[in-house]
């Protein structure tokens, strides 16, 4: 009678092992997928300021430029033409303004009773000082789509020229000072080249199981001998491995060919977007 | 590391032991059966203890009510392997020796029931603290087992990187990651058991104050 409880409780702790040996095989699995931190990236932070913002913002933008809006390619990443160096020095722009805006409403409180009436209706020297800065940002984050653009435009600049390279169908753009000019066909075939060779060298062991949301932005100077001079990590994604991995392969493709000679600064500028989904 | 140690990552911690190497498994497979025992032995002694508890509580109502030793016979029936029957039966049987030939004499009566006592607990106390220190071999085995399959996962790990020639977090991770799983396993296995051998000491304390306890009505009734 003894035994045979002995071996009753073997085959319930047995069991119990193979429950929680089992419990801990699985649930990893489904909880990596859930988290969707990058869809929120390209925000419009000009809409955040209301409707005229919204309005007049990136779209607007897009129709001045003369650039169509392209559809997303459907079997590749959306193509989300958002500026890349844009975002970063945008909120800092942004702010004050909104800042502003609190402080009038604000000083208006402490001097006068009917503060929300103010806040609701923007005076129009307000409105027009907005439109004057939106104005101002959407200068310097024009940007255009290389792959789908018909008539190729860059602002030249002295130097801090911008570009984003995203997904299958790339984006690049530059963002300066100067004013509008085409940009040559030979440095849009370079900053393709460019981000053909990243590819071909940007092999990971085991990217086909990883999320396919993960994304990081970086931007890389490149001096006119092609050398990198400049990398910067705009956006990780949150895995470490996969960042790195994006970091070593921008270190082992230093030295680029040199720019083309239609380019006329020392230095320019590129923003890359990887997605996992390049590779798999 | 090959592809599917890094796809490991995303699945859960055990399956990590897929792409470990033979020591790493044996090691694993060891600290499971150890752990599986120590279970076992934990589910079997709780139900054991907790009978003989309540036996013991028992007992010890019958023989407060009881005004003689075979008033206490008769009103405490039981099972064989119950070890306060078995204080009694003991005792009993003790008397019977002594008083088959002269019957009614006590001198020296006390003396030969108490061995008898001491005896009968010391048995029972053997019986039940039986398996019990597997637990505590458990507890101080099972994490140097474990660290063994770290110790020689890391090493492991640490070869590949001197083949490969490059340190990084990709190649390095996966081996150490997969090298510390069997020092959880261990832990795991050993934490419960530490757990349960600490209450089980507690509890067969308490246990043997309680037949002492009822070593003492026994020989109190008898001598009166």
């Amino acid at each position: 009678m003894k035994e045979e409880t002995w071996f009753k409780w073997m085959v319930i702790s047995t069991i119990l092992h193979f429950i929680v040996i089992t419990a801990l095989t699985i649930p990893f699995k489904k909880s990596t997928k859930r988290i969707d931190l990058s869809s929120s990236y390209s925000v419009n932070l000009v809409g955040s300021l209301g409707g005229t913002g919204e309005k007049i913002g990136i779209t607007e933008g897009r129709g001045v430029e003369g650039v169509p809006r392209t559809e997303p390619v459907p079997e590749k990443k959306e193509v989300r033409a958002t500026p890349k160096k844009g975002p970063p020095p945008k909120p800092q722009r942004q702010t004050p303004v909104r800042r502003e805006k609190e402080a009038l409403s604000l000083s208006k409180k402490k001097v006068a009773q009917k503060p929300l009436k103010e806040k609701d209706v923007p005076s129009k020297d307000e409105l027009s000082r907005l439109e004057e800065r939106i104005r101002e940002i959407k200068k310097r984050t024009e940007y255009f789509d290389v792959t789908k653009a018909r008539s190729p435009v860059v602002q030249g600049g002295q130097g801090g020229q911008t570009g984003s390279l995203k997904g299958g169908s790339s984006g690049v753009g530059f963002g300066g000072e100067g004013g509008l000019r085409p940009i040559d066909p030979n440095t849009q075939r370079y900053i393709l080249g460019v981000w053909e060779r990243i590819k071909e060298s940007w092999g990971m062991p085991g990217i086909a199981s990883y999320k396919k949301d993960l994304e990081t932005i970086v931007t890389i100077k490149i001096r006119k001998d092609g050398r990198i001079v400049d990398i910067n990590m705009e956006k990780r994604s949150g895995n470490k491995i996969y960042d790195e991995s994006i970091l070593r392969v921008l270190r082992s493709v230093d030295p680029l060919p040199p720019l083309p000679s239609t380019v006329e600064t020392d230095t320019i500028e590129i923003g890359f977007r990887f997605l996992p989904g390049e590779l798999s | 590391m090959d592809v599917s140690i890094i796809n490991n990552f995303t699945g859960g911690a055990l399956s990590l032991l897929y792409s470990a190497g033979p020591v790493a498994k044996g090691v694993v497979i060891i600290l499971f059966v150890f752990s599986i025992v120590s279970w076992t032995i934990i589910f079997y002694k709780l139900k054991e203890y907790s009978r003989v508890e309540e036996d013991g509580e028992r007992f010890i109502r019958v023989a407060r009510e009881a005004d003689s030793f075979k008033r206490l016979i008769t009103s405490y029936r039981e099972t064989p392997r119950n070890p306060f029957y078995k204080l009694i039966y003991a005792s009993y049987r003790e008397i019977t020796a002594r008083q088959k030939d002269n019957p009614g004499t006590k001198t020296g009566l006390i003396p030969a029931v108490e061995n008898a006592l001491k005896i009968t607990i010391t048995d029972e106390m053997e019986r039940l603290e039986k398996r019990v220190s597997f637990l505590a071999t458990t507890a101080n085995t099972a994490p140097f087992i474990g660290l063994f399959g770290t110790v020689w996962g890391i090493m492991d790990s640490f070869r590949e990187i001197g083949l490969r020639g490059t340190t990084s977090l990709s190649v390095v991770a996966p081996g150490i990651s997969e090298a510390l799983i069997s020092t959880a396993i261990g832990l795991a296995a050993a934490i419960p058991a530490v757990l349960a051998y600490n209450y089980f000491n507690g509890r067969l304390k308490r246990i043997l104050s309680k037949m002492e306890n009822a070593s003492m009505y026994i020989i109190n009734l008898i001598e009166k």
